[in-house]
């Protein structure tokens, strides 16, 4: 499906006054949109005050998005502007040469004061090493279908055409194997939610 | 179900499923804790692994104090208050 129409739906739902397709969009991008304003914002409060803004900027601007662009490009532009605008604001803010912008967004964790927290960290090391252990251990094709999409940013049709199978099969495969490592993931996550998830 | 979860995710599914998938994935709490956890995935495979921890819910009450209509039906958060 392409870029501009893969939200398109769940968008029209949302300009429609559905409050559940705005909210499945939220969950969807603000880890992206997160590391995407720890780029710009340095302390991790700031960042995730940025993204706010963005999500309420986004929402107050709904009606005016046309889908012309992708969605998640819409987005992106909105919380640059936001983030610019936090520095203008804030020009103490702004990131110094020595402090390479992609360096920052990788090591930002939503949520996570200046004082970083070690269970946390802790925490999202264990996801990326769960994650990848089950992808290790996945069946091949399952693997492959997912790290086109995910990884590549392929779409369906893509994949199927790269693969030479129905686009049937690329839904189930990518499905199998997310499938395949939620289960390996909840024990991951089960501490984590008995505190706050 | 948890198929078309993960096709809603991803915008494969078609207009007419996406409001039915949408009301049935935020009744269901095993549905919504799937949505998140399918995002992390591949979140996390995109190395951006942070667990949510509230982030999203945060993001919905502010939104709703600047008044904004917010049902928290996906608020990841909310899947753990459901369950007590």
């Amino acid at each position: 499906m392409a870029e501009t129409i893969k939200d398109l739906e769940l968008v029209r739902l949302a300009q429609a006054g559905d409050a559940k397709a705005f909210e499945a969009l939220v969950v969807k991008y603000q880890r992206r949109i997160a590391r995407h304003v720890a780029r710009y914002v340095k302390a991790a409060g700031d960042v995730e005050d940025v993204v706010q803004e963005t999500f309420i900027r986004a929402y107050r601007g709904l009606a005016a998005f046309r889908g012309d662009s992708a969605f998640y490009s819409w987005l992106y532009r909105i919380a640059t502007n936001t983030a610019l605008n936090h520095l203008q604001r804030h020009p103490g803010d702004v990131l110094l040469g020595d402090d390479a912008p992609e360096e920052r967004a990788d090591a930002f964790e939503p949520g996570i004061s200046d004082a970083e927290d070690p269970e946390r960290m802790l925490m999202a090391k264990q996801i990326a090493e769960t994650v990848q252990r089950a992808l290790a251990k996945l069946q091949p094709e399952l693997a492959e279908a997912l790290t086109l999409y995910e990884v590549e940013g392929k779409a369906y049709a893509e994949i199927a055409d790269m693969l030479g199978i129905p686009i049937g099969t690329v839904r189930t495969r990518i499905f199998r194997a997310r499938e395949f490592i939620a289960k390996r993931l909840e024990p991951v996550l089960e501490p984590q939610r008995k505190v706050r998830w | 179900m948890s198929l078309k979860v993960s096709l809603l995710l991803d915008g494969e599914l078609a207009p007419a499923e996406v409001k039915a998938a949408l009301e049935e994935t935020a009744s269901d709490s095993r549905l919504r804790d799937r949505y998140t956890i399918y995002g992390l995935v591949g979140d996390a495979l995109r190395g951006n692994s942070t667990p949510d921890d509230g982030f999203s819910a945060r993001i919905f009450e502010r939104m709703q104090r600047e008044g904004a209509r917010i049902e928290r039906g996906f608020d990841p958060l909310s899947v753990m208050k459901n369950e007590g």
